[in-house]
């Protein structure tokens, strides 16, 4: 594809050149062309970012093996003229249609920029506060995305932030709690995400909010969090089910708002039954979780494979859960594997009908898949 | 302007910025060195089986458990603030007789409230955790507890820590931030960290 457009560009130039087209036809040409054939995910583009990633990663190593060939400045000179020609080389082989290998070698100066924190860190005996270097990192690659529009340096600084609060959250002992305000960095980057128009990045934020509530549950021990998370997945998921149009123009999710409305009332309701595990409630929590689920089959079976999926998975596992709970202190292990068998027997008999169901609905409705 | 010259400019500044931001750190951390008032602590081995961490060997201090007493009466029954700026601890330094540096008083989240003699440093820290009114010490961390190896040299340095009595110059920052500034076995220097 890159190809494609960069031989329209010779093409454009030749055309202006020869007095065939005017300027603005020739800009508007390549702008309709980019507009089709920039976008998607072409094999090379995939590969470049894997060659960035790759090629990062050994620059990271470089640094941590504390190379004393090359004097410390020089080190630090390699590292800045790795984040300009980075940065300013992948502007321009953007700007000549060579849009993967753009982003990849953005994606390599974002991570010279990591790697230069590292370095200072190094050279200077710096001890402690990883989590802090992480979330410069984080905020640095966020401007990088912002004021580039990248759609992949997005992605770096959501799962940077990520990261940082992991560890800040894991971090022994100085402050072991999930740092709320990660949140408002989640709000963030959530707004640079529509910016750059990265629906994976906000994929992964709102996986990351379901961490984020797990933290909170495992630092206080409280079930306030997954409560709300459960209770907020399931708005999510009527909203998306009932107001699939608008709740997708605003979130521009891609329409999987349902999908991560049945994952998030999971991993609430699977805290909650942590919690309940030895108590009574648990069987009503269980009955809970299993309406839930086969509700949001009923309810959006027909919007996409993947929320079946999901729900199957769901059933499957909550059906574990509930047999080590109540039922494995019953059942001696040969008879354990009997009704296994027979239930996952059931569960693929209710799948395959299910599915062959959806499959002629969607061959009725035109064939749409 | 067109919008590849827009998109050139904008990744200038981006790596300014970045760049900016590493100069930033690297020409801080050079003026603590510089400006930074001396002292000198005695290294400890921090944990006597974990002692080297990768390219790195961890450095306790003779300052890094504080006794109880130097916070005072009220410094140990209040508990702290939930976030980490609670648990900051600004530790008073005077030189000792024998060149070595002793905590004479802590204080949380600032100095100590009472003046200082003449030379006397306050470096600030922070403590891994807050233990009970109870405690009898508690464990502070400066950022001064790594220190980065050529490679392969990690072994060697570790098993003489563990027989001789090594030092450390440290430099203070007037805000109390520490910065290892050189590292002595005994008397003779080991490392001096250049200003760049």
């Amino acid at each position: 594809m890159a190809s494609y457009l960069s031989t329209l560009r010779n093409d454009v130039a030749r055309w202006r050149a020869a007095g065939l087209i005017d300027a603005r036809t020739g800009e508007a040409l390549l702008r309709d062309a980019e507009a089709s054939h920039g976008r998607g995910i072409s094999f090379g583009s995939v590969l470049s970012v894997l060659a960035a990633v790759l090629v990062g990663a050994a620059l990271l190593l470089f640094v941590a093996a504390n190379w004393e060939a090359f004097p410390r400045m020089a080190r630090v000179a390699l590292i800045f003229v790795g984040i300009l020609v980075g940065y300013v080389g992948g502007a321009a082989l953007k700007a000549r249609g060579h849009a993967g290998l753009g982003e990849a070698l953005w994606l390599l100066a974002a991570v010279a920029f990591g790697a230069g924190i590292a370095l200072v860190a190094q050279m200077y005996q710096l001890s402690g506060d990883e989590a802090q270097a992480v979330l410069v990192w984080c905020a640095g690659t966020a401007l990088a995305a912002i004021a580039l529009r990248s759609h992949p340096l997005t992605v770096g600084a959501v799962l940077l932030a990520g990261a940082w609060l992991l560890m800040t959250a894991t971090a022994a002992g100085t402050h072991d709690q999930a740092p709320l305000s990660w949140l408002a960095l989640a709000a963030v980057l959530w707004a640079v995400s529509l910016w750059t128009d990265s629906s994976p990045s906000r994929h992964l934020l709102l996986l990351s909010a379901m961490v984020f509530a797990w933290l909170v549950y495992v630092d206080s021990d409280s079930l306030r969090a997954p409560a709300i998370l459960a209770a907020v997945s399931v708005a999510a998921f009527a909203l998306g089910i009932w107001r699939p149009d608008e709740s997708d123009r605003i979130l521009r999710l891609d329409g999987a708002l349902p999908v991560h409305g049945l994952l998030g009332f999971i991993a609430g309701m699977s805290a909650i039954q942590f919690e309940y595990y030895d108590e009574p409630e648990f069987v009503y929590v269980a009955i809970a979780v299993f309406a839930g689920v086969v509700a949001a089959l009923v309810l959006a079976g027909r919007s996409g494979r993947m929320l079946r999926w999901l729900a199957y998975a769901a059933f499957v596992y909550e059906l574990g859960f509930v047999y080590i709970a109540l039922i494995g202190t019953m059942l001696d292990t040969a008879s354990f594997f009997l009704a296994a068998g027979l239930v996952l027997a059931l569960v693929a008999v209710v799948i395959t009908r299910i599915e062959r169901r959806m499959a002629a609905a969607a061959a009725a409705a035109g064939g749409r898949p | 302007m067109t919008a590849s010259r827009r998109l050139t400019l904008a990744a200038l500044a981006v790596a300014l910025v970045q760049i900016g931001i590493l100069s930033w750190m690297i020409v801080g951390r050079a003026t603590i060195l510089r400006d930074g008032r001396e002292v000198v602590l005695e290294v400890q081995p921090v944990d006597p089986r974990d002692l080297l961490r990768g390219d790195y060997v961890r450095l306790g201090y003779n300052v890094s458990s504080l006794p109880a007493e130097l916070f005072g009466e009220a410094g140990m029954t209040t508990e702290p603030e939930p976030l980490a700026d609670g648990l900051v601890v600004f530790v008073r330094l005077r030189a000792g007789a024998d060149g070595v540096w002793q905590a004479v008083a802590a204080a949380r989240g600032a100095p100590p409230p009472a003046a200082p003699q003449p030379g006397d440093v306050d470096m600030r820290g922070t403590a891994d955790y807050w233990p009970g009114p109870s405690a009898r010490a508690v464990s502070v961390s400066y950022g001064i507890e790594r220190f980065y190896l050529p490679e392969g040299q990690g072994r060697a340095i570790e098993a003489d820590l563990r027989e001789r009595r090594f030092r450390m110059k440290v430099a203070v920052a007037g805000d109390g931030t520490a910065q290892i500034k050189a590292f002595y076995d005994g008397d003779a220097l080991i490392y001096s960290e250049p200003l760049y």
